[in-house]
């Protein structure tokens, strides 16, 4: 019994540190735009569809094909990030909704239309099993675990270091005062776009081994189920969503495990709910911002 | 509305006027269609007018107090379920369902309300997103309500039986008529709710909250209220749904219904009453018209959404009023010179 749970435990550690990633992303692009990303989940499937091309088409390995899957979603955030998402610095608020939401329409039908709309099986990864406290686990779970720490040990000296982190926590406190001092605010939404996107589409790639199956359509539910993570974790801190994702993907463990898997989604979202009811600065933000 | 002179020239007093000819020529071009479109565009059009319920209330939640819900598609799916269970198990008439469900859907709207409606506009986007979502959870898996993924089917058509005289509703000119009939009867609704007192208290609470809390209005009462009155329009919307696909399943509760809405709110014109109809004619006739394959129709709506976001901010309702204005001014305003009604 005792494994069980700690079998639970770690699989929904591994699970959260996914959330976790792409949720981050989501969370620096709140903070510096104030606009919720629709298609967020969209970079990830972009991810991961990139991945499936350049192992599958042109017989790349693994490892290698991570990093282009990276580089080849960046390239495409760039231009999104240039020609939609710079636009929308002090836009109202539906303005940024309606703009994502279209982005996520093209994302998904173009890559419907390029690779037809059936399910894909992800070729390639690092499955060979390895033990860990006794559990038996693939490799890959135990990359994602450490991609996720290294990413946020990254953005924390980041922020904390760097001038680019600093410029990204200054406009995400108040943009039109650095526009006064002279910050180009422009430029900091569109690096940290195209930073945010590529945890999703980095994330991406590195479950695709695990999830196996790819299609078009895979980015809503991601896109969703990150919501809740941000919220739980305070929107706009990225420190909040690492323990958030963890949370969550602990909670939807341990509820598929014992109550049912089909509730598994569900818990994001009452957890969701019961956050914005009780906390709805999130666990981890002490000021309310939003 | 204006308050300002602008009122007293010319041509702003022949607006209104213009305005009302305008949508009665809609209204009339709508009653004429099913004489030269086929099925398909009727369809269409169909859908257009049922979408349009949940976007008036949207527009009322959205364009007249401020705050951004995408919890239509709740109230929506809701008022379908209803409607359909309410018909399966009772054999209830179609006007009887039609009530129901929206009644249904605005005291539902009452618990979830009490507790969203605290938040500010993130959060509440947030909390009606995961009411969509939890819904759409039940819906699948309170299996011996809704029977789950399975869904309700033989959902029976509309029939209205007054004494001897019997309506049945099934061919597709029979919905598109009883459509246009609720879609008129549900904007003529909507109207008299804005034009009335509260609907100025609710511009003041969309415009400066504070102000309007300081001046007396109750908005907290108003908030909740028109967070059920919307949920109402959304219930019907959905009986009309249900009735005419005469199948509900917790698809119904996918997020394209509630972003279909928010688009054609947000694209038509936020805060007016045309907005809603243009907005549903445009974004859901011409979706559900385009004979182009599915994911080359959704590439061109993912355009259409950018284009509508950095060039029609506010909606297509301001460009036709700016058509309208120009014709008044060609009709009655030449003598006047350089006024300029804005």
């Amino acid at each position: 019994m005792g494994l069980f749970i700690l079998e639970q435990i770690v699989n929904g550690i591994v699970a959260g540190s996914v959330y976790a990633l792409i949720a981050a992303g989501m969370t620096m692009i709140f903070g510096v735009l104030r606009a919720i990303n629709f298609a967020h989940g969209e970079y990830y499937m972009v991810g991961t569809f990139a991945a499936w091309y350049v192992i599958s088409k042109l017989g790349i390995d693994y490892g290698t094909a991570i990093v282009l899957s990276v580089a080849i979603s960046a390239a495409i955030a760039a231009l999104i990030g240039r020609l939609v998402m710079q636009r929308l610095v002090n836009a109202p608020f539906q303005s940024g909704v309606l703009a994502t939401l279209g982005i996520s329409l093209i994302l998904q039908n173009a890559v419907i239309l390029a690779f037809g709309g059936g399910y894909k099986m992800f070729p390639g990864g690092w499955l060979d099993p390895v033990e860990f406290l006794g559990i038996g686990m693939a490799q890959q779970r135990i990359v994602l675990v450490g991609a996720a720490l290294v990413m946020f040990g990254g953005l924390e000296w980041m922020v904390r270091s760097t001038h680019m982190g600093k410029s990204i926590r200054a406009v995400s406190q108040n943009p039109e005062c650095c526009q006064i001092i002279g910050i180009d605010v422009e430029k900091v939404v569109r690096r940290t776009f195209v930073l945010g996107t590529a945890l999703a589409a980095l994330s991406g790639a590195l479950t695709g081994p695990i999830n196996v199956s790819l299609y078009g359509g895979m980015g809503e539910s991601i896109t969703l189920k990150t919501f809740a993570v941000i919220v739980m974790g305070g929107m706009g801190n990225v420190r909040g969503t690492l323990f958030a994702g963890w949370m969550l993907g602990v909670a939807e463990s341990l509820v598929a495990g014992s109550i049912g898997l089909q509730y598994r989604d569900s818990v994001g979202f009452i957890a969701l709910l019961l956050m914005l009811m009780c906390r709805p600065t999130g666990l981890f933000s002490p000021k309310a911002r939003f | 509305m204006s308050t300002t002179l602008d009122t007293l020239t010319p041509v702003a007093r022949h607006l209104p006027a213009l305005r009302w000819t305008g949508a009665g020529a809609v209204v009339v071009a709508l009653g004429l269609a099913p004489l030269v479109l086929g099925g398909y565009y009727l369809h269409a059009l169909i859908i257009a007018m049922i979408f349009l319920l949940p976007a008036h209330g949207l527009n009322l939640i959205l364009g007249y107090t401020g705050m951004l819900s995408l919890a239509q598609g709740v109230f929506f799916g809701v008022g379908a379920y209803v409607s359909a269970l309410l018909s399966l198990h009772f054999g209830t008439p179609f006007a009887l369902n039609l009530v129901a469900s929206g009644v249904i859907a605005a005291a539902i709207a009452l618990p979830l309300g009490i507790p969203a409606l605290r938040l500010r506009t993130y959060s509440f986007v947030m909390c009606t997103l995961g009411f969509v979502v939890i819904a759409q959870t039940v819906a699948k898996n309170w299996i011996s309500v809704t029977r789950g993924d399975m869904g309700l089917s033989g959902v029976p058509q509309p029939k209205f039986q007054i004494g001897n005289a019997v309506l049945n509703i099934s061919t597709i000119p029979d919905y598109y008529y009883l459509a246009l009939v609720v879609a008129i009867v549900a904007t003529l609704g909507f109207y008299a709710l804005v034009r009335s007192p509260a609907g100025r208290c609710m511009v003041a609470i969309r415009d400066n909250e504070v102000l309007a809390e300081s001046l007396g209005v109750p908005t907290w009462a108003y908030k909740l209220a028109v967070f059920m009155l919307s949920a109402l329009f959304a219930g019907v919307g959905g009986s009309l749904y249900a009735h005419y696909m005469t199948v509900v399943s917790p698809l119904v509760f996918q997020m394209y219904y509630s972003t279909t809405v928010l688009v054609i709110v947000l694209g038509g014109g936020v805060g007016r009453v045309p907005g809603a109809v243009i907005g549903s004619l445009l974004f859901v006739a011409l979706s559900e018209a385009l004979r182009v394959t599915p994911e080359l129709r959704m590439i061109i709506y993912g355009f259409v959404l950018l284009l509508l976001v950095f060039c029609f901010p506010d909606g297509l309702a301001p460009l036709l009023d700016r058509a309208l204005e120009r014709i008044a001014r060609i009709r009655f305003g030449a003598k006047e010179g350089n006024s300029d009604v804005h």
